[in-house]
């Protein structure tokens, strides 16, 4: 899986596959973008412009659903994602603490991603893995029960695990 | 599974006989929860032992090994219950799964360790019916989790799935149908309550082809994950449920909303539809009755709001998750302008329970007005985490210390609350606190006016909507006394913004306006005409939202005022936060219990902390950036908050008082 | 559709059943204000400003939209109930908390009361109200626009924030933004004088002109949304009487007529060649026609003169002669720009305190009362200076110069070299014949000049008729001239063509062309090439015949015919024979 962006005709007809899996209807159109996000690893513009056409959707339309669902990112994500989960329980269970860790140590705010592009860090809304909050998954990873001193430890394991980042599956 | 299709309920009663036939009741089946909460704590690799074992000792035939859905007891997970003993085993770990391979299921004796010890009793229950947290369930919907491979559905009609469908389409009309929802008095379980069987006459009654049904399985409430531990445990009962409707409603495609947050549910609703699409239970010809139905799955993009009727349907559109006025019901227009019945993913699965064991039966548990189980996703502080399912009416005090185990770590409950982002906080703290000596203890800050304590209210929709808060979709979060509730008003109200789709103004501006005044609060800013400020836009948004995003959002932020009014005064008036959470208002400082054990020292971001091992260490405050760490880490109860500015005196104090500990302190177990 | 009772501010009503609110109060003549409403689209209901109470008789209450809350029966709707008052001011405040003071919001604050907003104002213009996005989604049926992201951040772009691809430039958005958020750009480099000389950039629906006959509008095709997108038709649904039709077309008729009257009129020259004057370079030099449509008080200023920035000019100079007079573009002089451009000059001197500055070679005031005028000019202290303008170039060449054009001449009745600074120049421009005038005259086989006015039959003594029977000339067509010798010549025209028709007998003469009906082959050759066009085909006999009354007995088509079937009278080969032989003899 690459992050740089196919050759415009691979990248069409890419997008034809993904389109035609679900029948190229307007129902699917939250899928077949979640799809090309998994292939791309965010929504490059040329995509964007491939499914409207594909689909025989207006740009607008494409264009505004890419923006608005928190699923999807215009932006290329880092090589290593992390996700604090933030639902109630997690919060309860002072999920602010490792949230602010995990800035601190990285240099940047939940959202962002590291200059490098190794990391980016995310908070989400509930996991449903509530029993074990404060809950952070990495690469897809589940670390429950966090807390501030393992903080280091998880880092440290995503960190030197990023050749294994391909073989993990996504969690979200 | 390829043409096992089933042509007629004859053909189903059929099929049931002949697995009971072959099942041997005495089999040896291990069963491991293997929802995403138990997945989280590596159930994976319990399972993987399990089969390595199995295969080493070449048992195939003996002993069968079931990842299940969700047990419910995900405080203790991964969780095993071997069969047909109904011994429960909890907290296994990879290395426990070997043992208990050799001991319970070769050997027949019990692994003591990993059974359950109650915390209060410190007695050892070995089945899963005894322990305190299941017994006083009423597992109508749940129980079958535990005994179903939720990828398997001939477990599914084993269990008597299915049959109700049958029932169903053959034997009763769907006026018959929709009188049997009516008269049990079903309410709808995704939040608003609304009574099922009326919404599905509605439906019926309007004369436009075709007819949607949708399940909303959007589930966004932070800390909700019944309906995600359903459709990962059970999803055939959805199903049925679904199609039962279609029948009645009249109509033929249905649409299942997943969020996308939720991969293993999808994955095991694609596998469920599928297999119960080869037996001719789902498209055409359902069980040779000439009904046709099938249903889709389509995933969220990550929208709370689409959590909201007509926000879901603009979503399966294709399009943003925009709400609309619902001036004209859905039932009547909804999705691309047709009748749509929308119903939550609980609500679905009530429905085969109704048919197969009749509408009397139903109504009989429950109250009045509120019928039926409903199932809670029980978390925060409170000992026993997990998902409960119990009959209406339940009061509080039950589901926090029966089924919950009381407070973990020696604190006091401080409130409940329900009904997620949409709900309200309910103060549940004993009248008579035991004395906890900390002088940030929420006892010093009381309101008078209100009754002390909700512990006793019943659970069920009216009850809770009359005292400030809602049923929801089944979230209940517990806090206890480090919980602050301005700031968890403040939590509620930030996700609200972050979720709010921003069509209309009293959302979208309201919001972020009610954000930035309790965040003056919470840094310390705050005036009273901050509290007036708060009350009266809350009245607006109210009457202004356009959907319930926005016309619910303010509820947790009043009800905190009506029960908690007395912690944002000491906010605003003495600048303290009595909980100790709102940074700027506290001073992380250390008191005489002091080990030494210099764990706090090694967690400190800011090296703010200093002292020698097995001496008193304390905080330096200018240097302090209040990120909680030490306190999170100490397991002396040595950290303390205190109000902004005291830190200072309280290690002054503390430095005259401290002797070093005369031998090893045991620490306390959380 | 059923009718349901329903009150509104203790008005009792019957409306039909659904419809909303906000219509059926608005038709009793109760206003409710709105910011994101649109009668001819979907209500929207975001803004929330339209709140009102409705009322139930059981005694519920609850705060609606009224855009686009159905009405029903025994329903009671309040507009302006303390509680609703409320409602609106606190979201007006919060809206105005993040947006600028635009008109708009002022008025609307005023009207419920705000004086201060609790939370102050920010910078932002846009107030999110949507508008734009669905008329080009409902209305156009462009797509070009999209709300982007959510909640706080939400905003209104184009994708990508770059130029959409999919805009047709019809300027709806810009037109319904309530806040001025969205403007039409000019993308082209032209200075257009005074954006509002057109109606408006792209109007699609206009008067021809302001005394156009019939004096109704229709539809420009190059701009209607209709033709680009298949959608919007709004005219058609606000027309009470029903009058649009988008599939009207050009219809053409065909008219048996005797005498044709060609009165097509004149071009005027576009001095945009002429790049001293710096027409279409710089803002404020105009043609006279321009100005003549900025004077007018129907016209886009409302006839007052102004310049491009809308401030008055302090300085008008009236260049005589551009474009005629020239060797370079027309030598003859157009006859009508003197006098306008004194008229021009009056106009100014009455409605501004402008200077103004004529720059002539000759003054040609010939007619009645024209001289006088002149005198009546003078008199009004216009400065006259003889001498053609050399050159326009903006002001900032030299220091000490003021105004924003510098207009650089020879005053040869002082002999001295000019530069004149003023704020606008109005160039005098020629009279032209119209571009396809040659062609045109073809049709009718009369012919043009080298200038390109039509040939009269007599430069002197038949001014109205032409070389062709039946046709004739009337005004600028024939050569420049102003409106009395247009009139004068036109009823000539006329009574020329009344005299044919009245006559009865056309006199004739005698010599004129017959083509023997058994011989003709049907080939139609006489036909193109007779130049009086004096020969038809009929279509019944399959034969050409001769219109003996435009024959001039020019003898072509006795020539040409192949199968010699035409014979001319007076003049047959046996005659010609005959002659030949007696002179012979």
């Amino acid at each position: 899986m690459t992050v740089a962006v196919d050759t415009k005709y691979d990248l069409q007809s890419k997008i034809e596959e993904i389109v035609g899996e679900y029948g190229a209807k307007s129902t699917a159109l939250i899928m077949i973008l979640q799809d090309v996000q998994r292939q791309y690893r965010y929504l490059p513009e040329e995509a964007l412009r491939a499914v409207a056409k594909t689909m025989k959707l207006p740009l607008a339309q494409i264009y505004g659903v890419a923006t608005f669902y928190r699923s999807f990112t215009l932006k290329p994500k880092g090589r290593n994602h992390i996700c604090v989960c933030t639902g109630t329980a997690c919060h309860v269970r002072q999920a602010v603490v490792i949230v602010d860790k995990l800035e601190r140590d990285l240099g940047i705010t939940a959202g962002e991603t590291t200059a490098d592009g190794e990391v980016s860090l995310e908070t989400v809304n509930c996991l449903g893995a509530c029993a074990l909050g404060p809950l952070v998954t990495a690469n897809g990873i589940y670390y429950g029960n966090m807390t501030v001193t393992k903080v280091d430890k998880m880092m440290s394991e995503v960190l030197h695990k990023t050749y294994d980042s391909e073989t993990t599956e996504e969690a979200a | 599974m390829s043409t096992n299709r089933l042509n007629s309920p004859a053909e189903l009663a059929a099929l049931k006989q002949r697995l009971e036939k072959n099942r041997n009741a005495n089999k040896t089946v291990v069963t491991v929860c293997a929802g995403t909460g138990c997945m989280a704590c590596g159930c994976e690799a319990v399972l993987k032992t399990f089969h390595e074992e199995r295969k080493k000792d070449r048992l195939e035939n003996e002993v069968e090994i079931k990842a299940t859905g969700c047990h419910g007891f995900c405080e203790r997970g991964p969780l095993v219950v071997v069969h047909p003993s109904g011994v429960f085993y909890q907290r296994v770990k990879p290395a426990d799964a070997k043992l208990i391979w050799e001991q319970t299921v070769k050997g027949g004796q019990l692994v003591n360790k990993l059974l359950y010890r109650d915390p209060q009793s410190n007695e050892i229950i070995k089945h899963e019916k005894d322990i305190p947290f299941y017994k006083r369930q009423m597992r109508i919907i749940f129980g079958k989790n535990g005994f179903m491979d939720p990828t398997a559905i001939n477990d599914y009609i084993l269990l008597g799935g299915y049959l109700a469908l049958a029932t169903a389409l053959t034997k009763m009309t769907s006026e018959q149908i929709i009188g049997d929802v009516k008269k049990s008095g079903l309410r709808g379980r995704g939040g608003g309550g609304f009574l099922t069987g009326k919404k599905w006459a509605t439906c019926r009654a309007v004369k436009v082809d075709p007819k949607y049904v949708i399940c909303n399985a959007d589930e966004g409430d932070p800390g909700a994950f019944m309906d995600r531990s359903l459709l990962e445990g059970n999803p055939h009962q959805v199903i049925e449920g679904m199609i039962i409707g279609a029948y009645a409603i009249g109509s033929h495609e249905g649409f299942v909303y997943v969020r996308n947050e939720y991969p293993l549910a999808v994955k095991n609703l694609t596998v469920a539809i599928k297999a119960a699409r080869d037996y001719g239970l789902l498209g055409e010809n359902i069980l040779g009755t000439g009904f046709n139905f099938d249903i889709v799955i389509s995933r969220g993009g990550g929208a709370f709001v689409c959590g909201e009727s007509t926000a879901l349907m603009a979503s399966l559109e294709g399009k943003v998750g925009e709400p609309r006025a619902k001036y004209i019901h859905t039932v009547e227009s909804g999705l691309w302008d047709k009748p749509s019945n929308l119903n939550n993913v609980e609500t679905w699965a009530n429905v085969p329970l109704i048919i197969e064991r009749g509408a009397d039966w139903f109504a009989s548990i429950g109250t009045e007005n509120s019928k039926g189980t409903k199932v809670f996703a029980l978390t925060g502080r409170v000992n026993n985490t997990g998902l409960v399912e119990v009959p209406m009416g339940i009061t509080l005090r039950e589901i926090l210390y029966d089924i919950g185990g009381g407070a973990p770590r020696g604190k006091r409950f401080k409130a409940v609350q329900t009904g997620g982002p949409s709900g309200g906080m309910l103060i549940v703290e004993e009248a008579q606190p035991k004395s906890h000596g900390s002088p940030v203890a929420h006892g010093d800050i009381r309101n008078e006016n209100e009754a002390v304590n909700l512990l006793d209210l019943p659970v069920d929709f009216d009850e809770l909507t009359r005292v400030g808060s809602m049923m929801g979709s089944g979230g209940m979060i517990v806090m206890d006394e480090d919980s602050c509730m301005v700031d968890v008003a403040r939590y509620f109200i930030h996700f609200l913004t972050e979720e709010s789709c921003g069509k209309c103004l009293p959302c979208r501006e309201g919001l972020v306006t009610m954000l930035s005044v309790l965040r003056k609060i919470s840094a310390g800013k705050g005036t009273m005409e901050d509290i007036k400020y708060l009350e009266e836009l809350s009245q607006v948004i109210i009457d202004t939202s356009l959907c319930q995003l926005g016309g619910s959002a303010p509820n947790p932020v009043l009800s905190a005022l009506r029960y908690f009014r007395q912690e944002f005064l000491a906010h605003v008036v003495d600048k303290r936060c009595p909980a100790g959470v709102c940074k700027d208002l506290v001073s992380h400082a250390i008191d005489n219990t002091c080990n030494g054990c210099h764990a706090c020292l090694k967690s400190c971001p800011t090296s703010a902390i200093v002292g020698e091992p097995k001496r008193l260490h304390y905080v330096i405050q200018d240097k302090c950036i209040q990120c909680g760490a030490c306190y999170q880490i100490c397991r002396y109860n040595s950290i303390k908050r205190v109000k902004r500015g005291e830190g200072d005196k309280l290690q002054e104090r503390a430095r005259e008082q401290w002797r070093p500990p005369l031998k090893k302190v045991t620490a306390e177990v959380s | 559709m059923d009718k349901v009772k329903i009150k509104i501010d203790g008005q009792q009503m019957e409306v039909d059943d659904g419809t909303y609110v906000l219509e059926a109060a608005k038709s009793i003549s109760i206003e409710i204000p709105t910011l994101c409403y649109y009668p001819y689209m979907v209500p929207y209901a975001a803004c929330r400003i339209c709140s009102v109470e409705a009322r139930s008789a059981s005694g519920w209450s609850k705060i609606v939209t009224a855009c686009n809350y159905p009405v029903w029966n025994g329903l009671e709707i309040l507009t302006n109930t303390p509680r609703v008052i409320n409602a609106r001011r606190t979201n007006l405040e919060m809206l105005m908390a993040s947006c600028a003071p635009v008109p708009v919001l002022q008025h609307l604050a005023e009207q419920l009361g705000i004086t201060e907003p609790r939370w102050g104002t920010d910078k932002h213009t846009c107030i999110l109200c949507g508008l734009c996005v669905r008329i080009c989604d409902e209305i156009v049926g462009a797509h070009a626009l999209a709300f982007v992201d959510r909640g706080a951040n939400r905003d209104v772009s184009t994708p990508f924030q770059l130029d959409s691809e999919s805009c047709i430039l019809c300027g709806a958005c810009a037109k319904h933004c309530p806040t001025g958020y969205i403007k039409m750009e000019e993308i082209e480099k032209r200075f257009i004088v005074h954006q509002e000389m057109n109606l408006s950039p792209n109007a699609a629906i206009t008067l021809p002109f302001r005394q156009a006959v019939p004096n109704v509008p229709q539809i420009v095709r190059e701009n209607c949304i209709h033709f680009k997108t298949g959608g919007c038709m709004v005219c058609s649904k606000v027309c009470p009487k029903d009058c649009i039709d988008y599939e009207d077309s050009p219809k053409s008729e065909e008219v048996e007529v005797g005498a044709v009257v060609i009165a097509t009129g004149f071009d005027s020259f576009d001095p945009t060649p002429m790049k001293q004057y710096g027409y279409g370079k710089y803002p404020n030099v105009i043609s006279s026609e321009e100005f003549e449509v900025m004077n007018n008080a129907a016209g886009p200023t409302g006839g007052k003169i102004v310049m491009e920035n809308g401030e008055e000019p302090r300085a008008i100079a009236i260049l005589h002669c551009i474009g005629s007079r020239d060797h370079d573009y027309h030598k003859y002089c157009s006859r009508v720009c003197c006098m306008y451009s004194l008229k021009f000059s009056h106009l100014v001197k009455e409605k501004t305190s402008a200077e103004v500055y004529q720059l002539y070679i000759d003054m040609r005031s010939f007619g009645k009362g024209y001289e006088e005028f002149y005198g009546r000019i003078l008199d009004e202290g216009v400065n006259v200076i003889r001498g053609k303008a050399a050159e326009v170039v903006p002001s900032g060449y030299r220091q000490h110069e003021e105004g924003h054009l510098i207009v650089r001449c020879e005053d040869t009745l002082i002999g001295k070299y000019r530069e004149i600074p003023v704020d606008m120049v109005i160039l005098s421009t020629a009279l032209e014949a119209r571009r396809d005038a040659k062609e045109f005259g073809r049709k009718f086989n009369i012919s043009t000049g080298a200038d390109g006015w039509f040939i009269e039959a007599h430069p002197k003594l038949a001014p109205v008729s032409t070389t062709t029977e039946g046709i004739f000339l009337a005004g600028a067509c024939q050569g420049a001239k102003d409106i009395p010798d247009a009139v004068a010549q036109g009823g000539a025209a006329a009574a020329q063509a009344m005299k044919l028709m009245a006559q009865g007998e056309v006199m004739m003469d005698a010599a004129y062309a017959v083509i023997d009906e058994a011989f003709c082959s049907g080939c139609k050759m006489c036909n193109d090439m007779c130049p009086y066009t004096a020969i038809s085909f009929d279509d019944a006999k399959k034969v050409s015949v001769v219109n003996s009354a435009l024959c001039k007995g020019c003898g072509t088509c006795v020539a040409a015919c192949p199968a010699g079937a035409i014979m001319a009278r007076h003049f047959t080969d046996e005659q010609i024979y005959a002659q030949i032989e007696g002179i012979l003899a």
